[in-house]
């Protein structure tokens, strides 16, 4: 039987090859997923290593989501020296590492910036805690020189011994570069490139001379845990220590989440193009079986038992698929070698130092392609055992069109319950369920849709002449395997409508939400520089801009919570910006006397959570007292009088005090931040003049008023391009499916072909024939997954408005839509090519050819 | 076109010294070894010969459906040999009609569709008393709605014929019209071919292996190994049953 079994594959190999490609794209992908996450896993894990080795004792944050790094956030708190040097001498503790970091960029000599997305470090002196290696040249330990990165230095061209002008927060500052570092596998430490400033320069480049450091490690000898102990003595407030090891365990579980995550999620696009494979491979062996009925039943008649008859077909399965899944996972790691040499080419890299073939990736698509194969081959297996030897005599294998009464019935009941429960349903579990059902009635339902779909649209492809009306009657000879063909075009189109119509309401939703929250225009935030007078004069020279609130803001911590205070004229600030009193008044404010934010829960009704860094355990109110601390351990109690209410803005700017207050404990510090408001006019001038001022000043970022609304849509764009372009995988293989059936029909067709020639069909519209039954089968599967999907996509949205406070209106991409349609069709044009050229191929002289 | 007013010895369609080889060398077959022949216009001709003699190919060649390797085939003043694959299929539309041992006709299509489907690829109009004048001599006027799934093998073979007769064809080429059916069909099939020749004026050039429907024809051609080696005129089933004979002895 085996023998038989692995003849019959070599002799159909043509007729497989479909299958196998089908296997083998979702075994590729799954494996190369694999192999990619994997490999960005370890490096990600490894470089945690790499640049925390050997550290014991971590002085970080209290508040977790600002690690290292975030020198962006406004609020951040910094280590003072005076705090380092208490922990330097603790007894045990042998040396350590301040983190500090700030924007930088190159001015080149035509007077425009370049890397500006570089991140300045202070260079790390202790050997044994310094992440960085040091390639060539040497490191940066006098005033004036730094160390580039091996990216950065080859992209722009740097090399040791260059005299270069680095924009930092203090302005222009001439330097050499006097080496070129690297971290761990790759080039270079922070995104955007790293450039290691020395000692003497950091804390005047990065921070405006402040000695303070964003994070802090120590190592030393002893019991990690003895020495944490220690240290949390003398850690600052808004800081703790952890030991070494539960730090490092941390950062990897970080890096590690994100590449599992990541992982999982792709592996599960792969799985879904595998399973839209599944139905290729089923309707490849469903015709199989039907051209080899005459075959079957010579067996059947020489005495083969259905048993045996099923086993050869299933045997049959598992051969290809075993085939086709030892090749899917070759694919997948030459796919990975060849990203891997793409992204090189165009000076890329992926993370880590190569690819290991991992057993687990291997094993599982192994299995995942053999098993889909062998249970797509389940129900063809299953007709080809109930094969009648008299089928032998028989001319030719009977078509049936015929759809029997109670698929129909299954059908309606499946999509009407499956309606009725996601619309009335009051739970996930039966809304997941309904929605199931409906799909599930969709498919059983295709073949109505096959056949009521081509009629409809036989008056249209009728004018093109025979050639459409006969392309309309072949699709509807077999409506099951045009139905299934269709399918597997179906389900992926089905998820990128319901992925484009619910992903565009729910992002219309934030965006709206978000937006509600009035905000200033512009926020100009300066980290470690300031925002002096000249700025200030500078942005009001913009055209359009009416007006410049700038304010001082300081990190501090009020009864214990990490947050900032600002101060600033008050006139100016709730004129430009949404800063206003949601109890007490801002007017009362003055010695002793804090505006805070309202934390209190009726106040924190808006759709959005805002309140980050702000106080909140216990519910303050007007007239309590709070106590301030500063980063240098400075304490102060005050009076709150006024609440100010959550908003964009007033994030922004935390607590208030007056400015006499604010002078009296931090210094005459110049204005951080600034609030603008530009008159409605050239948005995109003035946006472009104001970043074109910040360009010229690394320590300046604007953010538009709208920032999180816009922030949140192009999370929201992201995510709906990236699903999308994954789910393109399955449409690509549905794409192979609609080729396969089409080469299999012409070979059933091919003495009608052959006739149709002879009496004078010319090969042109032969093709077209061809071209049209594909065309069309791709439309109506495409035209059913976009229907499907929007009607699934509407009941979604219906059923979140119903179990939540939340009114999302659908919004509907028409432009999209019709793009999928079109793009549906063209796919099935170009499906055809392939078919088509071999329909004028085949002999005519088949059709004469007697029995 | 036929036309009444030509002189009935033209010829409808011939070969001259047509040649067809199969493979190379020492392994060469050579299905037709230098046939010239002519078929008259208005004239039933019917080509035998044993398996293997050449008689399909020779059909085959001269219809257009299959390219000589040597020589020339005309129809008409066609020089056939000289049209591209384009061409020869609408040569075949305009100028050629067919009939198959297999009715070979299209599933999808109801009766009258299949015969009128040349002319609609076409995209010309039947004469409706000439197509009235087939169908009835074919008696298939009270089936013409019915798809082909739903008429006998005998109902079929009508429908083939008339399709190939109603757009008046210069030439019919029929490859064993009466091998699938049971002879009673059969006799009723010949008999419209010859009423086809007889009173229309139709050319037909058939292939058969079988003696009786040989003895429809004006003439019949003998083929060996791929050469004509006799010709019969006015022949009858048992005469042409004796000559067959020869070949076997």
């Amino acid at each position: 039987m085996l023998r038989l079994v692995l003849s019959s594959v070599r002799h159909n190999a043509g007729r497989y090859l479909a299958t196998l490609v089908a296997i083998v794209t979702g075994v590729g992908f799954y494996t190369a997923v694999g192999f990619i996450s994997d490999r960005v896993i370890d490096s990600l894990e490894g470089n945690v290593d790499a640049q925390y080795g050997n550290v014991d004792v971590a002085v970080i944050p209290e508040d977790p989501t600002t690690a290292e790094g975030a020198a962006h956030d406004p609020a951040e708190l910094r280590i003072s020296q005076d705090s380092v040097d208490r922990l330097l001498a603790l007894p045990g503790i042998e040396g350590g590492a301040g983190i500090l970091t700030g924007s930088v960029a190159f001015l080149g000599d035509d007077g425009r910036a370049f890397a500006t997305g570089a991140t300045g470090r202070l260079w790390v002196t202790d050997p044994d805690l310094d992440p960085l290696q040091v390639d060539s040249g040497e490191a940066p330990t006098r005033s004036g020189q730094i160390a580039v990165d091996r990216g950065l230095a080859d992209d722009e061209g740097l090399e040791v011994g260059d005299d270069v002008t680095l924009l930092t927060l203090a302005g222009k500052e001439p330097a050499t570069i006097v080496g070129i570092t690297s971290f761990g596998d790759s080039d270079a430490l922070d995104d955007g490139g790293t450039v290691s400033i020395s000692e003497a320069d950091a804390f005047d480049w990065l921070n405006s001379g402040q000695h303070e450091y964003e994070t802090y490690y120590l190592r030393g000898s002893g019991d990690q845990q003895d020495l944490v102990d220690e240290a949390d003595a003398v850690v600052p407030s808004g800081f703790r220590a952890q030991t070494g090891d539960d730090f490092r365990d941390d950062q990897r579980e970080t890096a590690g989440t994100f590449g599992n995550t990541l992982k999982k999620g792709l592996q599960a696009f792969a799985i879904l193009a595998l399973l839209v494979g599944g139905f290729v491979i089923y309707n490849t062996f469903s015709v199989i079986v039907a051209q080899r009925l005459r075959e079957l039943a010579v067996l059947a008649a020489i005495g083969a038992t259905p048993r045996q008859l099923k086993r050869s077909l299933r045997l049959e399965g598992l051969a290809i698929g075993v085939v086709g899944s030892v090749l899917g996972v070759v694919a997948g790691f030459v796919l990975t070698l060849l990203l891997d040499l793409v992204l090189r080419v165009t000076g890329n890299s992926l993370p880590g130092s190569g690819t290991t073939i991992g057993v687990a990736n291997v094993v599982g698509g192994l299995v995942l392609g053999t098993v889909i194969t062998v249970l797509s081959v389940m129900i063809p297996a299953r007709r080809a055992a109930r094969t009648e030897p008299i089928e032998a005599m028989r001319d030719a294998a009977v078509e049936s069109n015929r759809l029997g009464r109670t698929r129909g019935l299954i059908c309606l009941a499946l999509v009407v319950l499956g309606l009725a429960a996601t619309l009335v349903g009051t739970g996930i579990a039966t809304i997941g369920l309904g929605l199931l059902a409906f799909m599930a009635g969709v498919f059983v339902g295709a073949p109505y849709i096959a056949k009521g779909g081509a009629r409809l649209s036989r008056p249209l492809l009728e004018r093109v002449g025979m050639e459409g009306r006969l392309a309309v009657d072949n699709s509807i000879r077999n409506p099951k395997r045009t139905a299934t063909t269709a399918n597997a075009l179906l389900i992926g189109v089905f998820l990128v409508t319901l992925v484009a119509v619910a992903g565009n309401s729910m992002k219309d939703f934030a965006v709206g939400e978000v937006n509600k929250l009035q905000s200033a225009d512009y926020l100009v935030t300066s980290t470690g520089g300031t925002i002096d007078p000249t700025f200030v004069s500078k942005l009001e020279q913009v055209p359009d801009v009416s007006r410049v609130a700038p304010f001082r803001r300081e990190p501090v911590t009020i009864d214990g919570e990490a947050t900032v205070v600002s101060s600033g004229d008050l006139g100016d600030l709730t004129a430009v910006a949404n800063v206003r009193a949601s109890a007490g008044s801002l007017d009362d404010l003055g010695p002793g006397k804090i505006a805070v934010l309202d934390t209190r829960p009726e106040a924190q009704g808006s759709a959005v959570e805002l309140s980050t860094g702000s106080v909140q355990d216990q519910h303050v109110d007007v007239g309590s007292t709070v106590a301030l601390e500063d980063n240098r351990g400075h304490q102060q109690d005050f009076t709150v009088v006024a609440l100010i209410e959550p908003s964009l803005d007033s994030v922004q700017v935390g607590s208030l005090l007056d400015p006499d207050t604010f002078d009296s404990l931090f210094g005459q510090v110049a204005p951080t931040v600034a609030f603008l408001d530009v008159d409605s006019g050239a948005q995109s001038e003035t946006k472009d003049a104001i970043n074109d001022l910040a360009d010229l000043r690394p320590d300046i970022t604007v953010q538009e008023g709208n920032a999180i609304g816009q922030l949140i849509g192009t999370i929201f764009d992201f995510l709906i391009k990236a699903v999308t372009g994954l789910l393109l995988m399955s449409v690509v293989i549905a794409l192979i499916g609609i080729i396969n059936t089409m080469s299999l029909s012409i070979l059933e067709r091919r003495r009608e072909l052959g006739l149709l020639r002879i009496i004078g069909m010319t090969d042109n519209r032969v093709r077209r024939m061809v071209t049209l039954e594909s065309a069309l089968i791709a439309f109506l599967g495409t035209l059913s997954g976009l229907i499907s999907g929007l009607v699934v996509a509407l009941a979604l949205v219906l059923s979140i408005n119903r179990l939540s406070e939340a009114t999302i209106s659908p919004s509907v991409p028409y432009l999209e839509l019709v793009g999928i349609l079109v793009l549906g069709v063209a796919l099935g044009v170009l499906a055809a090519l392939v078919p088509a050229r071999r329909s004028t191929r085949l002999p005519v002289l088949d059709a004469i050819a007697a029995g | 076109m036929p036309s009444a007013s030509a002189p009935p010895v033209s010829t409808a369609a011939r070969a001259v010294d047509a040649r067809k080889t199969y493979g190379a060398g020492e392994a060469a077959v050579h299905a037709l070894a230098g046939v010239t022949v002519s078929f008259p216009e208005r004239e039933f001709t019917a080509i035998m010969g044993p398996s293997g003699s050449g008689k399909s190919t020779l059909m085959q060649c001269v219809a257009g459906l299959d390219r000589l390797t040597s020589g020339s085939a005309y129809i008409g003043d066609t020089d056939i040999s000289q049209l591209n694959k384009t061409q020869l299929t609408l040569l075949r539309r305009d100028r050629l009609g067919f009939i198959f041992q297999q009715y070979n006709l299209i599933p999808s299509l109801t009766a009258r569709e299949n015969i009128l489907l040349p002319m609609t690829l076409a995209g010309t109009r039947p004469d409706p008393e000439w197509f009235d004048t087939i169908v009835r001599t074919v008696g298939m006027g009270d089936r013409l709605g019915n798809l082909p799934s739903e008429l006998s093998g005998g109902q079929q073979q009508r429908v083939a014929v008339a399709r190939a007769l109603v757009p008046r064809p210069d030439i019919v080429f029929a490859d064993e019209p009466t091998g699938a059916l049971d002879s009673r069909t059969g006799i009723e099939i010949l008999s419209f071919m010859r009423r086809a020749v007889d009173e229309t004026g139709q050319t037909i050039v058939m292939v058969t292996h079988d003696p009786h429907a040989a003895s429809y024809a004006n003439t019949v051609l003998f083929l060996e190994d791929g050469q004509i080696v006799d010709s019969m005129e006015a022949p009858t089933a048992d005469r042409v049953l004796d000559r067959m004979k020869r070949f076997e002895g």
